[in-house]
């Protein structure tokens, strides 16, 4: 059983085409990068993963059963810019909401999952913020108080969106540090990153796209010149424009 | 209908409602396309304790005329604070655009029904002319308001005519206009103040609750019939005077219906809601049944699209084995018996089949018609194993792309390929000029 | 509209700080078993359960971004109570404004607009901003012609944007009461999942079938407080009482339970304070004034004088440091 099956998955958006026909499945156990251009559809990847953005056509099976089965082990971690950090809630708090799914009949937490909170934000270094307003927070620690919230949901699978944008070295290197203890662990984690010099020495798997599949396999196997030429390289306009057409077909514009 | 337009009672409203819309209109135009089509709720709610100003000041005069004047210039100027509101809101007190909007047209609305409560009690004529104010009165307009609205109606469109070309690029990649100084600077304010001019020329006959209604629906139901610039702000303008107008009309019908039902209980229909009524309906109509963007036409051609999906992969199939029974078809295609009857019936008429003693075969025109798609099949997966595809995936999606592909695509397709002639499964790819 | 403020009112002719000594003297008496309410003590009482009952919904509202559809269905409660009223007229001929009447065309103005929102935007594919500008304008139009011909009262339309405080009784304290009582159970007993997903939609999508609930039910009880509302301040002026008092209590608060005692109680305090002034301004200068409209400027002074205290004492604390 995979960690992650996906087949035939096709996005559209408006009337152009944000992922095309995407099918690879990932194994267990280990820390898989998502890369390619702008546009790419990396971040609606892992959207339509957790069930945010709904699918023209395709399959996911996440840990071998469809999204609905599988929620509560399963951690998505979004972009900072897409929160809202004025949001008048503290940082254990926000952490705490990783446990709403074990919350009591009234959707209350219990004495132990504040527990699991601030351990968790121990783990991240974060036990003095956590009783700070996340607006008092910096990027990096952002990016920490965001995975503890996944830590303390204790998933199988981590989908990490752009990580490490904004974040400080050192922060990421202790991110990097707890991923592996993760995956040595068994879980399975896929980040959408920027910056292909990090690639070789965090990743196992690579995993690149371009509204399509590139390539997808060990990193010792994918990331190669021809194969990031393919992916950010302009080759691909004729395949643009026929994947826009059929998606304004669909859409009844054409 | 033409004593509308004439006759001296009737004429100020129904010439001052079309005028007012249009300016509407157009300026909606501009705020739709930067997607703040609720600003124009926000700027005619502020224009309100204006107009109650601007009466109050009146009325410290004594004076009757000029009313209307001292009104607009109010209102313009409380439109002015209240955008100034907003933007300090949302900059210094890191206020979302939402609720800044939401607060500043809740506040000014209630320091407007402030001022004409207290109107109310110094002097009661002013405050029922502010009263007109909120739901629009066309019906006591006079041949000046043509005059004055007519005057800023032109004023409007001029800025327009003469400012498209850097209008139009800053509607469509503001930062990129500005970085590049196509834009000058003064051409935001200057849309800002005639965005303002145009809900304050307008609340007269609309009312401050429903203005925005005519900002927004024009605008909305012209971009279902263009994209293009120019011809939206024609069909916007197009319909906001004929809202104007029509609303006008059933006003003065509907009230004077009701005078004649309910003669004692002194009855009307204010403009206003029967402007935005007709303007509402224009653009639902619009959104339905627009030629390109249309809900239903894009139905049909959804339907239509899957039809002629299905004929094709007949076809197809039919061309594979040269000749066909019903029953093989049916296993090929998979389709409910009676449909499947009836689009080879079609598919006869049309000539692309012919049918003898119970079995099917493609006629040289279905021949050739058969032959395309699957060319097109088999050029789309020549080009994606091209890119890279897995083997077992291409077909799949060359299944659907068959009966997408334009006959310019698939002659830049065989051009980028250098015109291949066998499949990725080794299959012949039947020639360009043997299909045509 | 002066009928309420009589000579018969225990409040005509005070000052406005005897305002609130004559209140508390009154309070004494009506814990003592004795006398009816007065005019003033009925609309700081409905002015006081409109600030709760918005108060409560106004920061989930804010925090979603939910403002301007709040609005949107500020507006839309009209053409709810009508279509309420004339179902009601043809099958139960009752002319009241109760409980009944207020939920049926609250529920009716949500979902009219979260259909025609919701069609819009998917199904024809329109932008959000203009789906909502389009929707409420049209039904509101829609409402007040409806209103005009069937309740052929003409200042009918006017008092739905405006409110008449003067004009209420009891019955109306009653509704408002209960309209409070049901926002705060609703805010209490669903606080970690309307925090969740104000905070973070996507993960309390991801996370709850419970939290699917919440959105139409908070709906549903904007319009219904909207309703419950419209006869004091109108429906405009309610957007003041969801809005404002939220946005002056987070210069200075930031949990969000503490938001939600704050925010009403601001609420509360610029009700009591702005009937207070609408009665002196009516005993010493013979002015009578909208009392909505009083609160409602009250609100809208209240906060940058906030934002002055404020930067205030930030400062003083910077300086301290």
């Amino acid at each position: 059983m995979n960690a992650i099956e996906i087949e035939g998955l096709t996005i559209n958006y408006d009337q152009t085409s944000v992922l095309w026909d995407l099918s690879f499945s990932l194994p267990h156990g280990i820390i898989c990068g998502i890369a390619g251009p702008n546009g790419a559809g990396k971040s609606t990847l892992l959207k339509a993963a957790v069930g945010l953005v709904k699918p023209q056509s395709g399959r996911i099976a996440l840990l071998g059963q469809p999204l609905r089965k599988m929620r509560q082990r399963i951690a998505y971690i979004p972009q900072r810019e897409s929160i809202d950090w004025d949001f008048p809630i503290t940082a254990s708090d926000v952490v705490l909401m990783g446990r709403y799914h074990q919350f009591g009949f009234w959707g209350r937490p219990r004495p132990a999952d504040r527990a699991a909170a601030a351990c968790a934000l121990e783990q991240l270094g974060m036990s003095a913020f956590a009783d700070r307003q996340i607006s008092q927070l910096s990027g990096g620690q952002q990016q920490r108080l965001f995975i503890a919230r996944a830590l303390v949901q204790e998933p199988d699978l981590f989908l990490m969106d752009e990580p490490f944008r904004g974040v400080d070295l050192a922060t990421e290197k202790s991110i990097i540090e707890l991923l592996r203890r993760l995956k040595n662990e068994g879980k399975t984690i896929l980040i959408v990153f920027h910056d292909l010099h990090m690639a070789q020495s965090y990743f196992d798997y690579l995993l690149l796209l371009n509204r399509r599949l590139i390539a997808c396999g060990p990193i010792e196997a994918t990331l190669n010149s021809q194969n990031i030429s393919r992916a950010f390289g302009k080759s691909q306009s004729l395949f643009e424009e026929a994947t826009a057409l059929s998606a304004k077909t669909r859409l009844g514009m054409k | 209908m033409f004593e509308y337009f004439t006759d001296p009672v009737l004429r100020a409203p129904t010439w001052g409602c079309m005028l007012m819309c249009l300016a509407a209109s157009l300026m909606g135009v501009l705020s739709f396309l930067n997607k703040r089509s609720l600003l124009g709720e926000g700027i005619s709610h502020a224009a309100y304790p204006g107009v109650v100003a601007g009466m109050a000041v009146c009325a410290i005069d004594a004076a009757d005329e000029g009313s209307l004047f001292f009104a607009l210039v109010g209102a313009l100027l409380f439109s002015i604070i209240g955008l100034w509101v907003i933007d300090r809101l949302e900059k210094k007190g890191k206020v979302h655009s939402d609720a800044a909007l939401c607060f500043m047209l809740a506040s000014f609305f209630g320091i407007g029904t402030l001022g004409a409560s207290f109107l109310q009690g110094a002097r009661p004529l002013m405050a029922q002319r502010v009263q007109i104010y909120l739901y629009g009165q066309a019906a006591t307009m006079t041949d000046i308001h043509i005059v004055i609205y007519a005057a800023l109606s032109a004023l409007i469109v001029m800025f327009l005519v003469i400012s498209y070309r850097p209008m139009q690029a800053l509607c469509f990649d503001r930062v990129y206009a500005q970085s590049l100084m196509i834009v000058p600077r003064y051409l935001t304010i200057a849309t800002f103040v005639l965005m303002l001019l145009s809900i304050v020329i307008g609340i007269r006959s609309v009312g401050v609750v429903l203005m925005s209604g005519m900002f927004v629906a024009p605008a909305v139901a012209a971009r279902q019939w263009t994209d293009r610039l120019s011809t939206l702000l024609w069909i916007a303008a197009i319909i906001g005077v004929a809202s104007g107008l029509l609303g006008n009309i059933l006003s003065v019908e509907a009230s004077q219906k009701l005078r004649i039902y309910f003669p004692h209980e002194r009855l009307s229909l204010p403009t206003g809601p029967m402007i935005v009524l007709t303007g509402s309906a224009i653009a639902f109509l619009s959104l339905l049944f627009a030629p390109r963007r249309g809900a239903i036409p894009r139905l049909v051609r959804i339907l239509s699209f899957r039809v002629r999906t299905v004929e094709e992969n007949i076809l197809k199939s039919v061309w594979k084995s040269k000749e066909i029974s019903l029953k093989d078809c049916r296993a090929c295609n998979h389709l409910w018996p009676p449909s499947l009857i009836f689009l080879l019936w079609r598919m006869q008429r049309q000539g692309w089949m012919t049918q003898a003693y119970r079995r099917y075969a493609l006629t040289p025109d279905g021949d050739r018609k058969a032959a395309r798609i699957v060319r097109l099949h088999r050029l789309w997966e020549v080009y994606l194993a091209d890119l890279g595809w897995p083997e077992e995936s291409v077909h799949r999606t060359a299944e659907e792309m068959e009966h997408i592909l334009t006959p310019e695509l698939e002659e830049r397709l065989a051009g980028q390929l250098h015109d291949p002639k066998l499949d990725p499964h080794a299959q012949p790819i039947p020639e360009h000029d043997v299909v045509c | 509209m002066l009928f309420a403020k009589t000579a018969l009112s225990p409040y005509w002719d005070l000052h406005f700080f005897e305002i609130f000594a004559q209140i508390g003297q009154r309070l004494l008496l009506l814990f003592q078993g004795g006398g009816i309410l007065a005019a003033d003590e009925i609309q700081i009482l409905v002015l006081g359960c409109i600030s709760i009952s918005c108060g409560v919904l106004g920061p989930v509202l804010v925090l979603k971004k939910m403002t301007m559809l709040a609005n949107s269905l500020a507006h839309t409660i009209l053409l709810g109570l009508a279509i309420s009223f004339l179902i009601s007229r043809s099958m139960f001929s009752s002319t009241g404004f109760d409980m009944p009447h207020l939920l049926f065309g609250a529920l009716i103005a949500a979902l009219l607009t979260v259909f025609s929102t919701y069609v819009l935007t998917r199904l024809f594919r329109l932008q959000e901003d203009a789906s909502i500008g389009l929707v409420f304008t049209a039904l509101f139009a829609l409402g007040i012609v409806v209103v005009t011909l069937f309740t052929r009262d003409v200042h009918l339309s006017v008092e739905v944007v405006m409110g008449n405080a003067d004009a209420l009784r009891f019955e109306d304290l009653v509704v408002a009461a209960d309209l409070a009582l049901m926002n705060g159970l609703f805010v209490l007993l669903f606080f970690w999942p309307l925090q969740m997903s104000s905070f973070d939609s996507g993960q309390s999508m991801m996370m709850g079938n419970r939290l699917n609930l919440l959105q139409p039910l908070l709906l549903f009880l904007t319009a219904a407080s909207c309703i419950g509302a419209f006869r004091a301040v109108g429906v405009l002026l309610v957007l003041s009482f969801l809005v404002g008092p939220f946005l002056i209590a987070r210069l200075f608060f930031h949990r969000l339970w503490h938001l939600l005692i704050v925010t009403p109680a601001i609420g509360i305090f610029a009700s009591l304070i702005g009937v207070a002034l609408a009665r002196h301004l009516l005993s010493v200068y013979g002015l009578a004034l909208s009392t909505g409209g009083i609160v409602s400027t009250l609100i809208a002074l209240l906060y940058p004088a906030a934002r002055i205290v404020s930067k205030f004492s930030r400062l003083k604390e910077l300086k301290s440091n």
